[in-house]
């Protein structure tokens, strides 16, 4: 393998793909760095197995001129070391050659390091481009769809499937849902291709995967294409690939969880709503559960108490838009009804109960597709 | 061993029981291969792994050839996991990685492996998170426990596990064997006793750390005869500095044991099992310093020696007991 390549293309590459790579991993090849180089650019690929994300440097991008003198093979070089070789390089070009015996020499200018490689057959083969189950949608609307759902996702391991996002494609609808059985949320989007064929419900994707993904990722309108194969999930743009393992096992029915009647309905200012919750919860973070509690009073008056007794307690009434429905009285967690409000992006919010010990839901005003929903706290 | 065939030669009863299971496609979710060292456990667990993973099987051999093969010999397959004992022992961490591992689907394929070597070192607290999972096992899942002891393993965790036995391999066929490679008659017959592991007692019988601990082994024992009021002091400055390790000085405990067995088949006429031929005069006459009643109970002291050692007693204070136990 051989080729010469323009240096900060490569350096951008490698911050991208050391992104996926750990020192603690189990197998040991996985602490490199795979290097391919084919007659259309050098692809590099990092991964600590649970993802793996792959960066390709076309040879040729807009007329400029990006690798050289390409000679196809591949090889696996030590992540350590590489990526500080590459940056501290004197040139803007880099020549990076390998010969049979997995040697690899590195030239930029009159410096030239020699290091040992390994094969690049050891390295994990990571699945193939499956077109069939795919779609594409914009980055910045995954992002968004990213973070509405996924600080939802359970932390706790006793229910491994939970720690996952289940994203669902049904009647050309995606659908993200997270849940950690104390709340859930969900977004909807209607896709945009008429591809009436897709369909897939038990797709369950780690939660630590997508957090990795929305930091790699830029806030662009460009399109990412997602496909998923029996055991992966692949998102792609123009030249960056993010392979993602999936969950085993069968993600539970939610869809029966979410109450389709209600008996109190309440719409609000999101914002004040947020901040008033914030406020009641400086008092309840101290004790074991963050609690808060809510009443609907008259005059559409809200009250929101919070009581810790070693501490002491909070009384703070807002001005609702509107109550419809009946009188009502509840409690619930503070930071699971911030962590919801927080993703509203609505100015109003609209929140519907049924009732003391039934489950709630929180939904902007206008968007029937973001929906929160809180098990509310039993409290005597 | 790659093949099924070779396994054969030295477990024919596991190996034909495994060869058959890969063919009828009945592997067990959970195996437990257990045997004296140098039995060939671990080749074992690697042969089944590369054949259940082997996309060119052949007659239930895998071709050892291909990329999948090939990984699994070196330790880099994505979907089999090994868990080597940490230290002492194995990790509850250790088994909370492989837990998290497991919640994924594979890299690669859906077929997952999980080698667990030396099981016996697990903590009560690893075993009771492995049984967890080893109770409800997803459907491609192989589970491979190797140990030399599976009466150490918790009961539960045995209990679902189908148990292959591995029978030790003969020692006059190792001596033989040994023969070959052209190690002396003596330390043929002694690397036989120490272990079933051909190329391992050829590298120890190379080594002259294991030359030298053999004749510590033989001084310690004139000591104990004729100077018993010396024999903590030989412990300090000759036989502690050079039995650094835990695993060195157990296999110094084990050259002990050999001596002690001798002079028993000294006294019952079995002339034959004698380990140490080249030694016969000290055997003879330790025979008459020690009774065989005496000797019997003198094994009884290491054997207990061993496992304090094991229990991350101070080795200095076992060998200072064991001095003084055997001196009385």
């Amino acid at each position: 393998m051989k080729f010469v390549i323009q240096r900060d293309q490569l350096m951008d590459s490698v911050q991208h793909v050391m992104k996926a790579i750990s020192s603690r991993t189990t197998i040991p090849i996985l602490t490199g760095l795979k290097i391919e180089a084919k007659d259309d650019g050098v692809k590099l690929t990092g991964s600590d197995s649970d993802i793996s994300i792959e960066s390709f440097i076309p040879k040729e991008e807009d007329g400029i001129i990006n690798v050289e003198q390409i000679e196809p093979g591949s090889i696996v070089l030590q992540a350590k070391y590489f990526p500080d070789i590459v940056r501290k390089l004197p040139q803007k070009t880099v020549e990076i050659e390998s010969d049979d015996h997995l040697k690899v020499t590195i030239r930029s200018g009159s410096a030239e390091f020699h290091l040992n490689g390994q094969d690049a057959d050891e390295y994990p083969q990571l699945a193939q481009l499956h077109t069939e189950d795919s779609f594409e949608i914009p980055i910045d609307l995954l992002k968004n769809l990213i973070k509405q759902t996924v600080f939802a996702v359970s932390t706790v391991e006793t229910r491994p499937i939970l720690t996952g996002v289940n994203m669902k494609v049904e009647d050309n609808h995606l659908d993200f849902i997270a849940t950690d059985s104390h709340r859930l949320a969900s977004r909807k989007i209607p896709l945009e291709k008429s591809s009436s064929q897709l369909k897939f419900s038990n797709v369950v994707i780690p939660g630590k995967s997508l957090n990795e993904l929305n930091k790699i990722l830029d806030d662009t309108h460009d399109n990412i294409e997602v496909s998923v194969t029996e055991n992966q999930i692949l998102f792609r743009t123009k030249n960056l690939y993010f392979l993602s393992r999936l969950l085993d096992g069968n993600y539970p029915e939610t869809s029966r969880l979410i109450p389709e009647q209600s008996k109190t309905i309440v719409y609000g200012n999101t914002k004040e709503l947020l901040n008033s919750i914030d406020r009641a919860s400086l008092l309840a973070k101290e004790s074991r559960n963050n609690v808060v509690r809510l009443q609907t009073k008259e005059n559409n008056q809200i009250e929101i108490t919070s009581n810790s007794p070693e501490v002491g307690k909070v009384v703070e009434e807002l001005t609702a838009k509107s109550i419809e429905g009946e009188e009502l009285k509840i409690s619930f967690s503070a930071k699971y009804m911030m962590d919801a409000l927080k993703v509203v992006e609505n100015e109003q919010v609209k929140i519907e109960f049924t009732g003391a010990m039934r489950p709630f839901i929180i939904r902007p005003i206008d968007n029937d597709n973001v929906l929160q929903l809180i098990l509310p706290v039993r409290t005597y | 061993m790659n093949t099924w065939a070779e396994m054969n030669e030295t477990q024919p009863l596991v190996s034909k029981m495994l060869a058959n299971s890969i063919k009828k496609d009945r592997i067990s979710h959970a195996y437990m291969f257990q045997g004296a060292k140098g039995t060939g456990k671990y080749q074992l667990s690697l042969l089944l792994a590369k054949s259940l993973f082997c996309k060119n099987r052949l007659d239930g051999d895998p071709c050892n050839a291909c990329k999948d093969c090939q990984r699994i010999d070196s330790g880099n397959h994505p979907d089999v996991h090994q868990i080597i004992p940490d230290g002492q022992s194995i990790k509850k961490e250790q088994i909370l990685h492989l837990q998290k591992e497991f919640t994924y689907t594979g890299l690669e394929s859906n077929q997952k492996v999980y080698i667990i070597v030396d099981a016996d070192k697990m903590t009560t607290n690893a075993a009771n998170r492995l049984l967890k999972f080893l109770e409800e096992p997803s459907k491609l899942t192989t589970a491979m426990l190797l140990t030399e002891n599976s009466q150490a393993i918790i009961q539960t965790i045995r209990s679902r596990c189908q148990i292959m036995a591995l029978q030790p391999l003969n020692p006059k066929t190792v001596e033989k064997k040994l023969q070959e490679q052209g190690l002396s008659d003596s330390s043929a017959k002694l690397m036989a006793a120490m272990t079933n592991n051909i190329n391992e007692a050829v590298e120890i019988s190379e080594d002259e750390w294991f030359a030298n601990a053999r004749k510590l082994v033989v001084q310690l024992v004139e000591v104990l005869q004729a100077k018993p009021d010396e024999a903590l002091l030989f412990i300090h400055n000759q036989w502690m500095p050079h039995f650094k390790e835990r695993d060195q000085l157990q296999q110094g405990l084990d050259l002990l044991i050999f001596f002690f067995k001798d002079i028993i088949y000294h006294y019952i006429g079995n002339e034959n099992a004698i380990v140490y031929i080249n030694l016969l005069d000290q055997i003879t006459q330790a025979s008459m310093h020690w009774s065989r009643q005496y000797a019997t109970h003198t094994l009884n002291m290491i054997m207990e020696a061993k496992r304090k050692l094991d229990q991350n007693v101070h080795p200095a204070l076992v060998m200072e007991q064991l001095t003084l136990q055997i001196q009385r």
